[in-house]
C-alpha cells in the first residue's frame, strides 16, 4: 500500500489475541471510519444516482454523472487538473532526488532541519505567499522595476491566475520536495552507503552507482511518496482556488462550485463530479502497484 | 570542496525556505506599501492590533474555532488508534489486509467526495454548521493517518516488556499505563502533532459542514484574500503558521531528526 | 600479477592513530592472513587496499605501482565483506554478473562466466533467486562468487565466515582454500579465529593495537612467537624469566641447555606451551623435578587444562590424560627442547 510504512513480520507477530480482544481494539476505529468515510462515500454516491430525499426525487440514474462527462468543459478540467498534478510530481520528484543525493553527502543536521519547515506549513499560506510574491504587483514585479527589466505591472509576465497554472505548480513543488526527499533519505541513511562500496568495489563509476544501485534502492520510497503527492495534488482544492483562473477549472474548483451552486440541481453533480475524482486517483494508485507488481515478476531492474 | 558545497547548499535551502515568509513579514508590519517599493513605505502594528482588539473578534473566534477542531479531532483520533493500531502492530489476523485497505482509503481519497457526501446526513442529523459535525468530518481521515503511525510504533514495540511486568504482579491497568504508554508515547506525540496540523490546515471540509458560517483560521484567511486587506491576510496567515513551527521545533527538539517523515 | 606491498601505511580517524607505519608485503599467488582480535584494525587495512579508505600516510603499491590515487573502481583489487551485502533489488545471477556488466563486458561472456562461477561456488539452479530466498551459507558463497567472476589479481576477504555456523564455516573454508589453490590468486584474508588463520594461510601477519607483530609462516608464528603477546595470541601461556649463561637456562622452573645465546648473563623472558609440560602423579620420579599442586581443572572435552601451583608460580597444563583432579599433588616435567626462548627485546 502506498503510505504504509515498512514492517518487520517477525516471530513477534501473534497470531490474533483471540477474537474478543482484537475486536474490542479495532472496534472504535473500524466503526468511525465505517460510519463517516463509509458512509460519507455512499451517501455520495447515492446522492449522485439521483436519490435526493425530500426534493422529490427518488429513483436512481446515471443522469448526473453522464451530465459531468459530458460536459464540454469537463475534458478541459480534467486535462487542466491532470497536467498541474503530473508535471507538480515530476519536478519535485526529480528535484527531490538530487536534494537527497545532496543532503546524506552532507549530513547537516541545520540543513535537515530547515529543510522539514515546509511540512508543517499549510498550503493555504504558501499559496497566499505566492500572490504576494508573484502577483503582477507583487514583490518580484517591483524588483524587476528595481532593476530596470520592467516600467509596470503590465510588463510583468502572468505567473498567477495564468494558463499554465504556474503558481499552483510552484506552490505544490515547494510543499513536496521536503516530502519527498526525506522518504527517499530515510532509504539512503539505512542502506545505501554500504551498498555503494560495494558497488565501487565491483568497478562501477559514479554515474553506474547511480543508476544501478542508487535508483533502484530509492525506486519504491520515491514511487510511493510521489504517487501520494499526485493522488493529494489531483483532488486539492484551495490551491488552485486561489491561484486558479476562473476557467478553466481544475476539477475538485469545479466540483465545489456546482455544489455550491444556488441551483440546488447542480449539487449532485458536484457531487458526481467528486466520485468522479474519487475514481480517477484510486484508479491511478491501483495502477501504479500493479504495474509495480508486474514489473517486478518480469524481474524488471529499474 | 565539501564545505563549500554546504555553504552553498545552506544558503539556497534557507532562501527558498523563507522566502515566502519575508512577505507575509512585511505585509503584516506595513502600513502604507505601494507599487514599485521594494519595502513598506511606513510600518505600523495596524494588523496586528486589529486581529487582537475587539474589532476583530471574527480573527479571535476563528483562532478557537481552528484550535478547539483540531484539539479535539487530535485527541480522538489518538484515543482511538492507539488500541487499532496496537491490533495491527503487534498480531497477524485473517482480513488484515482488507483493513489496511480500508485504511489507505480516506487516506487517498479527497476530503471533498466525502465531505459532500456527509453534508446532506449531518444537516439531517443537525450537525451541520456545528462544531462537532466538523470535527467529525475532520476525523475521517485524520484517524487513519494516526492509526497508521501507531501502526509503525507497534510494530517496533516489544510486548515481552509488559510480560516481564505482569510477571513481576503488575495489573493490566498499570502495565498500559506505567509500561505501554511511556513506551510509545513519542510515537502518541507524532500522531497527535500530524492529526492536528491536518485538521488545523484543513479548507474545503470545514467549509461544506461548517456551511460558511463556522469561522476557522483558513476560511478567515480565503475571505481576507478576497477583501484585498493584505497587511491582516499577512498577519493572519503569520498566525495560522504559527502553530506548524511550534509543532516542528517540539519534534525536532524531544523527537528526533527522523519523526516528521510522512508529514505532509 | 597480484603483488601487493604496503609501506608505513598510516590511517587516523580524527585523532586516533587505527594503523600506524604498516609496512607488509603480500606476494603474487600467496594466501596472507591478517589476523588480530576484533577492532585491531584489519579492515581498515583491506579498505585502504581496496581504495574504499584513503591512508595518511605512507603508500599501497599493487605489482609495484601506486595505486593511493587510483579509485577502488580502477583498482585491479575486489573486496568482499563481513556482510554479503547482495543487492536486494537483484536476483542472484544478476549479482553475479554485476562487476562484468560495469566493465561492459558482452551479455554472451558475462553469461559464460556467471555460469561458470556458479559452478565453481556450487551455486547452480539458484540463478533466478531472489536474494531473501537464499541461506546465509548460500548468501555468503554469492557475495564471494560475485567477487570471484571479476578474476581479480588481489581479492580481499573481510571475516566472511564470521556469521556463519561452524559446520559452514568449514566448508566455505575449504572452498575458499581451493579456490585460491586453483587459482592461484592472491588473497588477504581477514579474521580473528587464530586456528582459521592457520588452517588456510601461506603466512599469517597478526596485528595487535594498529602495529604488525609478526610475519610469518603459520608454524612459525605458531612455535617461533617473537614476543609473549603474540605467544598467548595462540595460546601460549607459562611466561617466566631466567638468566642465560654458557648456554644454560637458569630459572625458577629449573636449569636447561638452550644452546649458545648472545648475551651472557642477561634475564631473559621465556614460555612453555600449556601441551609440552607432562603431567604426572607425585611419586614416580625423584630426580627433583617440578612438583606442584593442583587447584583447577576444567574438563575441554579433547583436552583437560589443569592450573597447577608450583615452586615457580602458577603453571598451565593441557594434557588428554583424565587421571587427575584438584588438590592431587603432581610431577611436572619440561623438556628443554619445547622451551622457547623469547629474543632479547
Amino acid at each position: 500500500m502506498t503510505s504504509r510504512p515498512q514492517y518487520d513480520v517477525d516471530a513477534r507477530t501473534r497470531p490474533g489475541s483471540g477474537f474478543f480482544g482484537l475486536t474490542f481494539l479495532l472496534a472504535p476505529a473500524l466503526t468511525v471510519i465505517l460510519l463517516l468515510f463509509g458512509g460519507g462515500l455512499v451517501l455520495g454516491v447515492v446522492q449522485a444516482l439521483g436519490y435526493i430525499p425530500g426534493a422529490g426525487q427518488g429513483e436512481l440514474s446515471w443522469v448526473h454523472f453522464t451530465g459531468v462527462i459530458t460536459d464540454p468543459d469537463f475534458l478541459y478540467s480534467f486535462g487542466l487538473t491532470l497536467y498541474v498534478a503530473c508535471v507538480s510530481t515530476c519536478i519535485a520528484a526529480a528535484l527531490s532526488i538530487v536534494a537527497a543525493l545532496i543532503l546524506v553527502s552532507l549530513q547537516s543536521r541545520w540543513i535537515h532541519f530547515i529543510f522539514q519547515i515546509p511540512l508543517t506549513v499549510p498550503h493555504l499560506v504558501v499559496a497566499v505567499a505566492v500572490v504576494f510574491l508573484l502577483a503582477p504587483a507583487g514583490w518580484f514585479s517591483r524588483a524587476a522595476v528595481a532593476i530596470g527589466l520592467i516600467q509596470g505591472t503590465t510588463d510583468f509576465p502572468l505567473l498567477i491566475n495564468d494558463n499554465w497554472g504556474l503558481g499552483i505548480i510552484l506552490v505544490y513543488v515547494w510543499k513536496e520536495i521536503p516530502f519527498i526527499t526525506l522518504m527517499i533519505l530515510a532509504v539512503l541513511r539505512h542502506s545505501g552507503e554500504e551498498l555503494l562500496d560495494v558497488g565501487r568495489t565491483l568497478k562501477a563509476g559514479a554515474w553506474q552507482r547511480f543508476r544501478h544501485i542508487t535508483l533502484p534502492t530509492i525506486f519504491p520510497a520515491l514511487g510511493a511518496a510521489s504517487l501520494i503527492v499526485f493522488a493529494y495534488t489531483f483532488g486539492a482544492f484551495e490551491v488552485p482556488y486561489l491561484l486558479g483562473r476562473t476557467y478553466p477549472m481544475t476539477l475538485p474548483v469545479w466540483a465545489y462550485k456546482q455544489y455550491s451552486d444556488i441551483d440546488l440541481l447542480a449539487r449532485p453533480e458536484g457531487i458526481a463530479t467528486g466520485i468522479v475524482i474519487a475514481l480517477v486517483i484510486t484508479a491511478a494508485v491501483i495502477g501504479a502497484q500493479m504495474l509495480t507488481k508486474a514489473a517486478r515478476r518480469r524481474g524488471i531492474v529499474l | 570542496m565539501k564545505r563549500s558545497l554546504a555553504g552553498f547548499t545552506g544558503v539556497i535551502v534557507i532562501c527558498a525556505v523563507g522566502i515566502p515568509f519575508v512577505p507575509l513579514c512585511l505585509w503584516s508590519f506595513a502600513r502604507r506599501w505601494f507599487y514599485p517599493d521594494l519595502y513598506p513605505q511606513a510600518f505600523g502594528l495596524r494588523a496586528w492590533t486589529y486581529i487582537t482588539s475587539t474589532a476583530g473578534t471574527q480573527v479571535l473566534t476563528a483562532i478557537g474555532h481552528s484550535v478547539v477542531v483540531a484539539a479535539v479531532t487530535a485527541l480522538l483520533a489518538v484515543v482511538i488508534a492507539v488500541p487499532a493500531g496496537r491490533a495491527l502492530g503487534l498480531y497477524a489476523f485473517k482480513g488484515k489486509d482488507a483493513v489496511s485497505i480500508l485504511l489507505t482509503l480516506p487516506v487517498i481519497v479527497p476530503p471533498l467526495c466525502v465531505a459532500m457526501g456527509l453534508h446532506l446526513w449531518f444537516i439531517r442529523l443537525g450537525l451541520a454548521e456545528t462544531l462537532g459535525g466538523v470535527i467529525g468530518v475532520h476525523l475521517t481521515f485524520c484517524l487513519p493517518y494516526a492509526i497508521f503511525v501507531l501502526w509503525g510504533v507497534f510494530s517496533n514495540y516489544n510486548p515481552d516488556f509488559e510480560d516481564q511486568a505482569r510477571s513481576l504482579g503488575a495489573s493490566r491497568l498499570t502495565v498500559l499505563t506505567r509500561i505501554m504508554l511511556p513506551m510509545i508515547l513519542p510515537g502518541i506525540s507524532v500522531a497527535a502533532l500530524f492529526a492536528f496540523l491536518l485538521s488545523w490546515s484543513q479548507y474545503l471540509s470545514t467549509l461544506i459542514i461548517g456551511g460558511g458560517r463556522l469561522m476557522t483560521l483558513p476560511i478567515l484567511l480565503f475571505a481576507l484574500m478576497g477583501s484585498g486587506d493584505r497587511p491582516v491576510a499577512a498577519a493572519v496567515s503569520l498566525v495560522f503558521v504559527a502553530p506548524a513551527l511550534v509543532v516542528l521545533l517540539f519534534s525536532a527538539r524531544y523527537l528526533g531528526t527522523r519523526s516528521l517523515v510522512g508529514v505532509r | 600479477m597480484g603483488d601487493l606491498k604496503l609501506q608505513n601505511v598510516t590511517i587516523a580517524y580524527g585523532p586516533r592513530m587505527i594503523i600506524q607505519g604498516l609496512s607488509l608485503a603480500v606476494h603474487d599467488g600467496e594466501m596472507v592472513s591478517l589476523l588480530g582480535p576484533s577492532g585491531a584494525g584489519k579492515t581498515t587495512i583491506l579498505k585502504a587496499i581496496s581504495g574504499l579508505l584513503k591512508p595518511d600516510g605512507g603508500d599501497i603499491l599493487i605489482d609495484g605501482r601506486s595505486v593511493t590515487d587510483l579509485a577502488p573502481e580502477n583498482r585491479d583489487a575486489v573486496m568482499v565483506f563481513q556482510k554479503p551485502l547482495l543487492f536486494p533489488f537483484m536476483n542472484v545471477a544478476q549479482n553475479i554478473g554485476f562487476g562484468l556488466r560495469m566493465l561492459r563486458f558482452t551479455k554472451s561472456e558475462t553469461r559464460r562466466r556467471v555460469a561458470r562461477i556458479l559452478a565453481l561456488t556450487r551455486l547452480e539452479g539458484l540463478e533466478f533467486r531472489k536474494v531473501h530466498e537464499l541461506s546465509g551459507g548460500q548468501q555468503q558463497r554469492a557475495a564471494l562468487a560475485r567477487a570471484l567472476v571479476l578474476e581479480p589479481s588481489i581479492l580481499l576477504l573481510d571475516e566472511p565466515l564470521s556469521n556463519l555456523d561452524a559446520n559452514l564455516r568449514q566448508r566455505m573454508r575449504d572452498l575458499i582454500q581451493s579456490i585460491q589453490t586453483e587459482t592461484r590468486m592472491t588473497m588477504v584474508f581477514v579474521t580473528h579465529d587464530q586456528s582459521e588463520a592457520l588452517m588456510i594461510s601461506h603466512r599469517v601477519a597478526l596485528l595487535l593495537d594498529g602495529r604488525l607483530r609478526q610475519v610469518g609462516t603459520p608454524r612459525q608464528l605458531f612455535y617461533e612467537p617473537i614476543d609473549p603477546d603474540v605467544a598467548r595470541f595462540f595460546g601460549g601461556r607459562n611466561f617466566f624469566q631466567g638468566r642465560v649463561e654458557n648456554g644454560l637456562l637458569r630459572s625458577d622452573l629449573g636449569v636447561f641447555p638452550v644452546g649458545r645465546q648472545d648475551g651472557n648473563g642477561h634475564l631473559r623472558m621465556a614460555t612453555i606451551r600449556p601441551e609440552d609440560i607432562e603431567i604426572a602423579p607425585l611419586g614416580k620420579s625423584a630426580n627433583g623435578g617440578l612438583t606442584g599442586r593442583i587447584v583447577k581443572t576444567n574438563f575441554e572435552g579433547s583436552a583437560i587444562r589443569h592450573v597447577v601451583t608450583t615452586t615457580a608460580g602458577e603453571l598451565m597444563v593441557l594434557t588428554t590424560q583424565d587421571r587427575f583432579a584438584p588438590g592431587q599433588e603432581v610431577a611436572l616435567t619440561v623438556s628443554p627442547d619445547k622451551i622457547r626462548l623469547f629474543p632479547k627485546s
